[in-house]
């Protein structure tokens, strides 16, 4: 068995050795530190609890032509998606439960994309490859917002 | 690592305080990386996840149960994030290949005096580069778990577990079986004929 001392020295050289051919690109660095200011104080959180590319390993390919599924819950509020097209640009339709008017925003990358949904609770859009999350002002409870957690497209 | 330090970060992140925010992001961006990394993930499927992490972070701040254990639940969003990118049909990629095309032999040789400076930078760096490809050539469990453990700062045992969903205890002895396949394959090769021929495939 080696010393620990020479593990330790080994692992070290490792070390240095991803600091330099696999550094944190810096613009990532810059993203990280960016990402607080998404922070949102005054909203529910829709946590993700139903995401069919986690649950099913066989059914989807990234680019082919299988819808992703993805649902999130804040309390009684459900947001259905569902996930469509491949390469840049991806069409998402979602759904309200239970159906009500709500104000949503697309939030990705820097830009935020305002949009409404009808009298069903459905509303639909695009969305680009990369993080986003949702955020809806229902108009059932007064000022109530709701921010979904981020996933990756 | 900053233990207690890093529960007090992340409530004052919580409130409002962007320098402990930056602090977090300084802390653990290297271990996020690392772990998408050691799953295989080539650049752009890696630094979706890396920027995944961070935002989920960001909303969950007052909401995480056990803030001085943050290592640990990035850890966990970092793996469930890599696993869901990989399930999504992403190209899986052996380490980064075109890291070692950038890396350029050191600089012009200047007069005479730098000449030894410059031959030893590149026998430096050839042997850095042979390490580094020696380490992409590994079994995918110990190429793993060493991508994860050469995080900067050295990541603790229970973040690794959380990591890679292995039992604590056994994140000590593997470390230690998969640091001797290294040192053989380094030893083999320089010893060797000089060619990089892999005499060992050995791994359980």
């Amino acid at each position: 068995m080696p010393e620990q001392g020479n593990d330790d020295e080994l692992e070290q050289q490792l070390r240095e050795l991803a600091a330099r051919f696999d550094p944190v690109p810096p613009r990532l660095l810059d993203a990280a530190v960016d990402s607080y200011t998404w922070r949102t104080v005054d909203s529910d959180l829709a946590e993700l609890v139903f995401d069919s590319q986690a649950e099913d390993q066989a059914a989807l390919v990234r680019g082919g032509e299988h819808a992703r599924l993805v649902s999130f819950a804040a309390g009684d509020l459900v947001i259905d998606l569902e996930i469509t097209g491949g390469g840049q640009d991806r069409r998402i339709i979602g759904q309200l439960a239970p159906p009500q008017r709500a104000a949503v925003e697309i939030r990705q990358g820097s830009d935020v994309t305002g949009l409404d949904t009808d009298e069903l609770g459905r509303f639909g859009g695009t969305l680009h490859t990369g993080p986003f999350s949702l955020r809806c002002r229902t108009g059932a409870e007064p000022d109530r917002t709701v921010v979904t957690d981020w996933i990756a497209l | 690592m900053q233990h207690g330090g890093v529960g007090s970060l992340v409530k004052a992140a919580a409130r409002g305080d962007a320098t402990a925010w930056r602090a977090l992001v300084d802390s653990f961006s290297s271990l996020i990386w690392s772990i998408a990394r050691g799953y295989r993930l080539g650049s752009a499927d890696a630094a979706d996840v890396f920027q995944t992490v961070w935002l989920r972070l960001a909303e969950h701040l007052s909401r995480i149960e056990n803030p001085d254990h943050v290592g640990a639940w990035l850890a966990t969003t970092a793996k469930r994030e890599s696993l869901r990118v990989a399930r999504g049909g992403a190209r899986t990629v052996p380490m980064d290949d075109a890291a070692l095309a950038d890396l350029a032999p050191s600089g012009e040789p200047s007069p005479e005096q730098a000449v030894l400076r410059a031959e030893q930078a590149e026998l430096d760096a050839q042997l850095a580069r042979r390490m580094w490809r020696i380490l992409g050539e590994m079994s995918g469990r110990c190429q793993q778990l060493l991508r994860v453990l050469m995080a900067t700062p050295p990541p603790s045992y229970a973040q690794v577990a959380a990591a890679l969903d292995l039992p604590l205890g056994s994140i000590g002895p593997t470390r230690a079986r998969c640091l001797q396949q290294l040192r053989i394959r380094l030893v083999s090769e320089v010893s060797g004929t000089g060619s990089p021929a892999h005499k060992d495939e050995g791994d359980q």
